[in-house]
Formats: structure tokens, C-alpha cells, sequence
């Protein structure tokens, strides 16, 4: 520590911290632009000029220069203020001071300082800037005429994002924030730019001249989209979201948020939710009071009181813990049916089955601290990047600033591939469980393991069902060689801390149990679990994913999984089925069969926000609420359980899902299940582990990461080489970078940037097949045939093709039927 | 002074462009262990094909992994590298102080009207560059002139004629 003097005040500061820091933390706020805390120190704009009395009286650049001890710094002397007024008056001579017309005002660094350092004159006169304004991408202004050149937009996009969008393009006084070949901006629209630019030269084209950034009220809250549970800030007026609002200091990612996360909450205040509810008469949907849908309804669950095997329910993970709770209390412990899943079954059971018999509980042992501490990051599957963008951008981080090494074991190269040092190793599809009980039978060979390992209970039973696994014939029949194989093993078992990271998802039905099963048990074999920096990330897809596998939405006594319930109402067993926010048409493998399934069930009740292709398949559809309209936690899949806050009313005659149940388990039982949500919290930190002791009321903004506890074993997990159909195509399915589940297509931002489903190709299969980029094509399978644009790139290695899930029309479960790899053939 | 004779602006986006990358694929193989080295491939790719054409930007960024966006940063920055096609021969007529007295204006309008291009424009039948240059070092021969490495003292404007029909003569190698 360093003891120094600002502003006649003691301070004491990290020896590592600058005078900016240092001030900061005594409560002495120097003024800066280009300056960030979640970026390296760059002392462009001078703003931050400070006097040091060792430096005979020269002006200094607080936010690069480190304290020194018996430093005497002045902040605000006379010759200081006439220097940031300079600075001022130099930024404002090209600045346009188009002021009523920005969307930045109010929140804008150079109108503020300007105001406070009161400069109404200018000394200086010059042209203007006529940069031509880039209108040609869909989501963000680029204003160049209002740029103050900070740099920051280039940097985020460097340091954080590691896209490089941006650079400082030309020289002297024709510099400017360009792209290449200072052509229209084409990325991946994260907007991390917009969130940092300082003034308005970068603005969100879907909220330009909506209102006035003081005439908003800003309601943070957790966003509704994937699980890494990032915490946001909605801009509302008039009862309208109308964008999200950037705030540095939210969450461990420091208020970036991904292109979803930014630009996807119009879905909110969509003109295409639905705003009553509809009962079917006659064979159509017709709108009906609440009072009559609810009568429906609850006649019917009382008549499967009596036949509970009749009933079945799929939730949403989307929605909140305590309505999850809930559904558990209606459907569970009211009806008595089992028939409870989520996540067409098989996308939670990494957590559900696979961790909770592993570790014994149904959670990461890891959380996202653990990133940027690990030595060696384990990436399984580069679609980590699209599935949790802004876990993404820690990894960037970790690797970039910290300098931990990345290994990625994926059937695709992405993003993360391309992180200085990455290495990459592409396995055949299907193969991810060969390869992780390859890397563990090299440790074993090579005797690598921790001392910690063999004392770890089902140790030996494990051992002995790898004994008869051939590294070399594994090799072969995974497609990575044998030797990088053991330079996997070998490095992740002498990485001192070394972090596994697994994204799971209905588009990854192969991320299952036995996948997390094989994951944990490397990491139990190196003693790599329970220590910082190390261990083992299973990351849920949805917002609450993590938060549905706490609280044991799935069957629980013999009761039947998602698939089953499927099978179920095509067999006739199944006659009442409520949905709640699921959309098994799109999402749940084999469109054909879950269609046929819908139509087949007696009733049919779903509860969702949009008139979806399930939906519209119903016999009553209950409008329900989005997640801001409502209040509730969410569990991320990092573990932290965070509050969501209201921030408009319910759109049109929506209700919450949590007050639909609740006046659902009234009509049945005579009495609600709650009194309100906070009541629901509390009977649920009462019952679920890990959530003792957290109370609704001081979880606060930042939320508390619930502590998780059990018994490690070894679980055997069987792995068989991967099928392969000769003169067929490979397909995988995932996640496109935009979009979330099925919610995300309502969501404007996202679909101005990936408007329809595609399927994506390598460069050699497309010119084999005649095929170019943009072509519609033809993909047939054993369960169905679609037509998809086509995407022809260097991604993908021969063989295989990838589709995204996201798309009701032309959903690519036309085509899946839920195995990990399915065989097609492609044409046009 | 003016930079260019009223002309049609050229169009601002580059045509797409059919090159062949083995010249630049083999300049990245020299330099790719070294450490900073997009300086000198850069330069490497410039001597090749005389610029630096788009396809190699995107060759580099893939190849080094640097983004095209800051390699375009860097040729942007540096007056070196040049983005569109050079003529054969590099005129270059010094507008420095002592040039500038002895009349050197009236040469770089004279080249400006002979060969209907301004300031750093390529003829279209990329025979002929033009660029105004501030000081050439050898002021005791003002007005001067230089083509490629040749230096041509004591212009005159009946000598532009000279130059030109000297170098439209040779060949375009």
C-alpha cells in the first residue's frame, strides 16, 4: 500500500493503483472521457490532468500515472481548470453541439463537463467535420462528426469483445473511428461500442428520437435471455420499455450485455403479444374474459385430480423461481402428477442427473470468478461464445489480460478460436464423450492424477470401466490425434488451475448427463473441483435454467420426462397437457410427432406471451407476462440468485405467470398457494438447499450467489465411437449468436441482424454440392425434409453442416428428431 | 494550389478485385514467426503488386490474426502504403519553398493538364502517378521534377512535354 496526499487529503491506494483510482476511492472525482475502468488506461483526451507538487507543477495524466509514496496531487488548482477548459474548447470546435437532436443527451460526458467547467465561449473558430453518418447497418448511428476520438469504442471491441471492429483510421486531423476499408459497420452488434462511446457519435438506431435519456425511469433487473444471468438496466416510459441502459457498475460484467441482451428487449412491448385470452369455439381461438379461461381450465385440472397421470406439464425455464415453485406446488404436490419437465427434457439433465449424482447436487461446483483465475481454460464446444455471449467476453479477458491458456474441444471452430494462442481441436460430431474419456485414460496411463483422486468414493469402478479404452483407437475413431489427445490430458492435469466449461441447451442434445458426468470426472481425477480458479462450469441455457434444476422441475418420482409426455399424448395417456412458456413446435426434437402429440391431447393450455405455433394449437391460451412486468429471482447459471424487478405494467391484459398459477391453485383447492411473491421466496429459501438464509428483501441489486454442497463420486460413463453414414452430411444443431430459445425472433434487434433460420456449410461441401453462399437448399433427413438458406464459411470441418434452432418457420426439428448427429443430405 | 483538375470523382469503392494471392501468401510465410510483423508484410505485399490490394487485407487478418480493421488503421496512417493501383511511373514535382519560387506551380499545372490527373491520381491506363511533394532535397536544381529515380533540375514547361513523350515511349515492363 501507498500513502499519498490528494487534494490535502491522506490516502491510501494499492501500489498498482493510479492517481484516478486512488481519488476515486477517497471520494475525489477527477473528470476523464476516454477513460474506463473495464479498459487498459489510454490518456487520450486529457481531461484528467492533475498538478503533482514532486513534479514541479507539470500536469499529469491521472488516469495513467501510478501513486508513488508521499505523492502531493491537487485536482482542481486554477492552471488545471484552465486546462480542462482547453481541452474543452478544442473538443467543441469540430463537435457539431447538435445537442436537441442527440439521443445522448443528458448522458453524455462533453456536454456535462462542458456545463460544469462552464465554457460558453469557444477561442477557437474551424470547419465542422462532414463525415458522412453510417445508416447502412441496422442497429447503431455512427455519428463521426460527434466522435471526441477516446478510442473506447475500438478498445471494448478490442480488449473485451475481441472482435476489432474498429480502428483508428487516416492521420492528423482527418483521424477518425473507421472500419475497413471505412466501409459500413458489419459485426456481431453487441453494441458494447454504444454502451462506452461518451457522447452520441454511436447511438441505437431502434431507440433513436424515442425520448429524452432524463424523461426515462431506469429499473434494473436480470435479463430474460440466456443463463449467464447478466444484470440490466430497462429504460421505461409511459409504461413502454424503450431501451436498455448502459451501467458500468452492474454486475461481475460490469453492465456489457450481448446483442441480445441490448437490442432484444422490444419483444417486451411487441404489438404481437397477445393481450387476452383465448378460448377455442367452433375450431378457432376466440378471445374470452379471464374469469371464463381460468373457469376452463381449472374445471379440467380438477378433473384430472383424480387421474393424475392424465395431466402433464412442461415450464418454462424463463420463468421466475417462485413461479416455478409454484408449478411444482400445483402440479406436484396439489394434483399429485409427476408429469413435470422443462427443456424438452434432455437439456437440463447435465445438471439435473449428471452433476447432481456426480457431485451431489445439481449445480456448477464453479463460479464466474473462477474464469479469469483459471491457468487453462477447457472449452467443450466452441458454440460457448453463442450460447453465453458475455461469459464469452470473460474468457476474452481471461485469456487476453490474464494470460491463461484456452483450449477449445469442439466439432467446429468459432470465435474463441481465434483468442491469440487458442488451440483448437476439432472432433468428429458425436465424439465429445470418447474424447474427455480419452484425455482421463491418458491421465490415468501417464499417472497424472491427483493424490486427492483415488480416496474420491467410485474411484475404482470408474477406473476399471476405462481399462479396456485404447487411446490410440479412440484417436481414430474421434478424429483428433492421438498425440494431441495426450497434450490435452497432459496439460490440463498439470495446469495448476484449470477450468472446464460446458455450455448445454435444446440445441445441444448431446451435452447431456454422461457429458457433464465424463467432464466432472476429469476434473475429480486431477483434483481440480472445490479449488479458486478451477473446477467445472455446466452452463444452463435459459435465464433460469439453473434455477429450474434447484428447484427439481422434472420428474421426480417415476413420473414422465418431456419426450415422454410427447409419446404420451400421441399414445392417448396424456389428455390434459399445460405449457407453460415452452414451445415444444420449434423447440423439441421432431416437429411432426410433437404436432401430432398437440393435436391428439384432449386439451391443450398454454401459457405464453405470444400467439406461438404452440399456442395456436391450443384449446386455451392465457396470456402471460414478460420479465418485466413482473418481480421474482432468476438463478443464473453462475449461481447467483437476483432479483427481477417491475418495470411497466402488464402489457394489455397479460397477468404473471405466478398470479395465473396462483389463482389456478385457488380454483383448485380453495385457497392461493401464496400471498405473494415474497412469500413464495421465503417458503422457497426454506425448502431448497443452497437457498437458506437468503432473504427477497436484501438480495439487493447485486443478488447473493447461493453456496452448493454434496458428495463427489466417479460415475462410469460409457462412450461408443460416433456413428458416420457414408456419402451423408453431419448435422449439429446450436445456437445462432443473436438469438435466445424461440423468444428472441420477437425481439426486434435480433432479428434485423439474423432474420431466418439457415444452415451453414464448409467452403469444400459447398462446392461439391454446387451450392453458394445464399442459395436455398434443400435438407432431407430420415424424420423430415426443410428448405434453408444456405451460409457457406471456413467454420465448419468437411462433413458437417450446423443449424440453428431459433426459427418457427422453417424450424430445423423438421428434420432432428433429438439425437446429437443427425445424418442428411443437402442439394438444392 | 489546387490538388486536381475538375474531374469526375472516382468511385469510392474499390472494384472488386481478382489477384493472385501467391505473392502475398508467400511474403506472409517469410515473416510469419517474426514478431510485429505486419510492418513488413505490408511493405513486402506493396512491392509485389506495387499497392496493397483488398483480398491481401483479408489474407493478412486471417493469416496473422489481426483484425482488418486495424490493419487498414495502420496503411491508412502511413503515406507509404497506397490502396489502388500505381502507375508505372511515379511523377513527382517538388512544391517545396524553393521550387515554389522558381515558379514550380506552373510546372504541376502543366502535368495536371497533360495528363488530365491531380495530385496523387493514377492515369486510368496506370502508366503515369502524380504527386505533389514538399521538399525533394536538392533545391539548388529548383524547379525539380523526378520520375521513378530519375531527377530532371531546372523544369521548365516546354521540358513536362519532353518528359512525357520520353516516357510514353517505354515500355510497361
Amino acid at each position: 500500500m501507498v500513502t499519498l496526499t490528494i487534494d490535502d487529503k491522506q490516502v491510501t491506494a494499492s501500489k498498482n493503483a493510479t492517481i484516478y483510482e486512488a481519488a476515486k476511492a477517497a471520494g475525489i472525482q477527477i473528470p476523464v472521457i476516454c477513460h474506463d475502468k473495464k479498459l487498459n488506461p489510454f490518456g487520450g483526451c486529457r481531461m484528467c490532468l492533475v498538478e503533482v507538487e514532486q513534479m514541479k507543477g507539470r500536469q499529469i495524466p491521472a488516469c495513467t500515472t501510478p501513486v508513488t509514496e508521499g505523492m502531493i496531487v491537487r485536482t482542481t488548482t486554477d492552471e488545471i481548470i484552465k486546462a480542462r477548459k482547453m481541452v474543452l474548447e478544442l473538443l467543441l470546435l469540430k463537435h457539431p453541439i447538435d445537442c436537441p437532436v442527440c439521443d445522448a443527451a443528458g448522458d453524455c460526458d462533453l456536454q456535462n463537463l462542458t456545463y460544469e467547467y462552464k465554457v460558453n465561449t469557444n477561442r477557437f473558430q474551424d470547419e465542422k467535420f462532414n463525415w458522412k453518418i453510417d445508416y447502412e447497418n441496422p442497429l447503431i448511428e455512427r455519428d463521426m462528426n460527434r466522435c471526441v476520438h477516446c478510442g473506447k469504442c475500438a478498445r471494448i471491441c478490442d480488449e473485451i469483445v475481441s472482435y476489432g471492429a474498429y480502428s483508428f483510421i487516416n492521420r492528423g486531423i482527418n483521424a477518425k473511428i473507421g472500419t475497413e476499408y471505412d466501409g459500413p459497420l458489419n459485426c456481431e452488434f453487441c453494441g458494447s461500442c454504444v454502451s462506452v462511446c461518451p457522447v452520441g457519435a454511436l447511438v441505437s438506431r431502434p431507440f433513436k428520437f424515442k425520448a429524452r435519456w432524463w424523461a426515462m425511469n431506469k429499473v434494473k433487473t436480470v435479463c430474460g435471455y440466456c443463463g449467464t444471468g447478466c444484470q440490466l438496466t430497462l429504460g421505461v416510459k409511459d409504461s413502454k420499455v424503450l431501451t436498455t441502459i448502459y451501467d458500468e457498475n452492474q454486475g461481475f460484467h460490469n453492465g456489457q450485455l450481448c446483442t441480445r441482451g441490448r437490442w432484444g428487449y422490444q419483444f417486451i412491448n411487441s404489438d404481437k403479444r397477445i393481450t387476452t385470452p383465448l378460448v377455442k369455439k367452433n375450431g378457432s381461438l376466440q378471445p374470452a374474459t379471464w374469469e371464463e379461461a381460468l373457469n376452463v381450465v381449472s374445471a379440467k385440472l380438477k378433473e384430472a385430480k383424480s387421474t393424475p397421470d392424465s395431466l402433464a406439464a412442461l415450464v418454462s425455464p424463463r420463468l421466475t423461481n417462485e413461479e416455478l415453485l409454484l408449478t411444482r406446488k400445483l402440479f406436484k404436490d396439489l394434483l399429485g402428477c409427476d408429469n413435470v419437465d422443462h427443456s424438452a427434457g434432455y437439456a437440463h439433465t447435465a445438471l439435473t442427473s449428471g452433476a447432481k449424482e456426480s457431485l451431489g447436487y445439481p449445480a456448477s461446483p464453479s463460479v464466474v470468478a473462477d474464469v479469469q483465475k483459471s491457468d487453462l481454460l477447457l472449452v467443450i464446444n466452441a458454440d460457448l461464445y453463442q450460447t453465453h455471449p458475455v461469459l464469452g467476453f470473460e474468457i476474452n479477458l481471461a485469456v487476453k489480460r490474464q494470460g491463461s491458456a484456452i483450449q477449445i474441444v469442439s466439432d467446429k471452430k468459432g470465435k474463441l478460436s481465434k483468442l491469440p494462442e487458442a488451440k483448437t481441436s476439432i472432433y468428429k460430431p458425436g465424439a465429445e464423450l470418447l474424447v474427455i474419456n480419452a484425455i482421463a485414460k491418458v491421465i490415468l496411463d501417464e499417472n497424472l492424477l491427483d493424490s486427492s483422486a483415488q480416496s474420491t468414493g467410485g474411484f475404482s469402478a470408474w477406473q476399471k470401466g476405462l481399462e479396456s479404452l485404447s487411446v490410440d483407437q479412440a484417436a481414430d475413431q474421434c478424429g483428433i490425434a492421438a498425440d494431441e489427445i495426450k497434450a490435452i490430458a497432459r496439460n490440463y492435469a498439470k495446469a495448476e488451475k484449470a477450468l472446464i466449461l460446458l455450455p448445454t441447451g435444446m440445441g445441444y442434445p448431446g451435452h447431456g448427463k454422461e457429458l457433464a458426468q465424463a467432464v466432472i470426472n476429469l476434473a475429480l481425477l486431477t483434483g481440480k473441483v472445490g479449488k479458486e480458479g478451477s473446477g467445472v462450469l455446466i452452463l444452463g441455457e435459459k435465464n433460469n435454467s439453473q434455477g429450474a434444476a434447484d428447484l427439481s422441475i422434472h420428474p421426480t418420482s417415476g413420473g414422465k420426462s418431456a419426450l415422454d409426455i410427447i409419446a404420451g399424448c400421441v399414445s392417448g395417456s396424456i389428455k390434459t397437457l399445460y405449457v407453460a412458456g415452452e414451445n415444444p413446435v420449434v423447440s423439441y426434437p421432431n416437429r411432426k410427432l410433437v404436432e401430432t402429440a398437440l393435436e391428439k391431447v384432449e386439451f391443450l393450455v398454454v401459457q405464453d406471451l405470444f400467439l406461438t405455433p404452440t399456442a395456436a394449437m391450443a384449446d386455451v391460451v392465457l396470456p402471460a407476462c414478460s420479465f418485466a412486468e413482473k418481480d421474482g429471482t432468476f438463478t443464473s447459471a453462475l449461481g447467483a440468485v437476483q432479483r427481477v424487478n417491475r418495470a411497466i405494467n402488464p402489457v394489455g391484459e397479460s397477468r404473471s405467470d405466478f398470479r395465473i398459477l396462483n389463482d389456478l391453485y385457488n380454483a383448485v383447492s380453495g385457497q392461493p398457494a401464496f400471498t405473494d411473491v415474497k412469500a413464495a421466496f421465503q417458503e422457497l429459501s426454506g425448502t431448497v438447499a443452497g437457498y437458506a438464509g437468503l432473504s427477497y428483501d436484501t438480495l439487493g441489486d447485486e443478488g447473493s450467489v447461493r453456496p452448493v454442497s454434496g458428495t463427489a463420486t466417479f460415475v462410469p460413463v460409457a462412450a461408443a465411437a460416433p456413428a458416420t453414414e457414408s456419402g451423408k452430411l453431419a448435422l449439429v444443431t446450436g445456437s445462432a449468436l443473436n438469438h435466445s430459445g424461440t423468444l428472441s425472433v420477437y425481439g426486434e434487434g435480433p432479428m434485423l441482424v439474423c432474420p431466418e433460420a439457415y444452415v451453414e456449410l464448409n467452403r469444400e461441401d459447398a462446392k461439391s454440392l454446387s451450392i453458394s453462399d445464399g442459395d436455398q437448399v434443400a435438407i432431407k433427413s430420415s424424420t423430415g425434409e426443410l428448405r434453408l438458406k444456405a451460409k457457406v464459411g471456413s467454420r465448419l470441418p468437411k462433413g458437417v453442416v450446423f443449424a440453428p434452432y431459433h426459427f418457427a418457420d422453417a424450424s430445423i426439428n423438421t428434420v432432428t428428431a433429438g439425437s446429437a448427429v443427425t445424418f442428411v443430405t443437402i442439394g438444392k | 494550389m489546387s490538388n486536381a483538375p475538375a474531374e469526375a470523382k472516382n468511385d469510392e469503392k474499390t472494384p472488386a478485385e481478382e489477384i493472385d494471392l501467391g505473392p502475398a501468401n508467400h511474403v506472409i510465410d517469410k515473416y510469419l514467426t517474426l514478431h510485429g510483423n505486419l510492418m513488413p508484410v505490408l511493405q513486402g505485399i506493396q512491392d509485389e503488386y506495387g499497392y496493397v490490394p483488398k483480398p491481401t487485407i483479408d489474407l493478412v487478418a486471417e493469416r496473422l490474426n489481426v483484425y482488418p480493421s486495424q490493419i487498414f488503421g495502420v496503411l491508412t496512417f502511413y503515406a507509404q502504403f497506397h490502396l489502388k493501383p500505381r502507375g508505372r511511373f511515379i511523377i513527382r514535382v517538388c512544391v517545396g519553398t524553393a521550387c515554389h519560387v522558381q515558379g514550380s506551380p506552373r510546372i504541376v499545372e502543366t502535368f495536371f493538364d497533360k495528363l488530365g490527373i491531380g495530385h496523387a491520381e493514377t492515369t486510368p491506363d496506370l502508366r503515369y502517378t502524380f504527386e505533389k511533394v514538399a521538399c525533394l532535397g536538392a533545391c539548388g536544381m529548383a524547379p525539380l521534377a523526378m520520375v521513378n529515380d530519375s531527377t530532371y533540375g531546372a523544369m521548365t514547361v516546354q521540358k513536362v512535354d519532353q518528359i512525357i513523350a520520353d516516357y510514353n515511349q517505354r515500355p510497361m515492363k
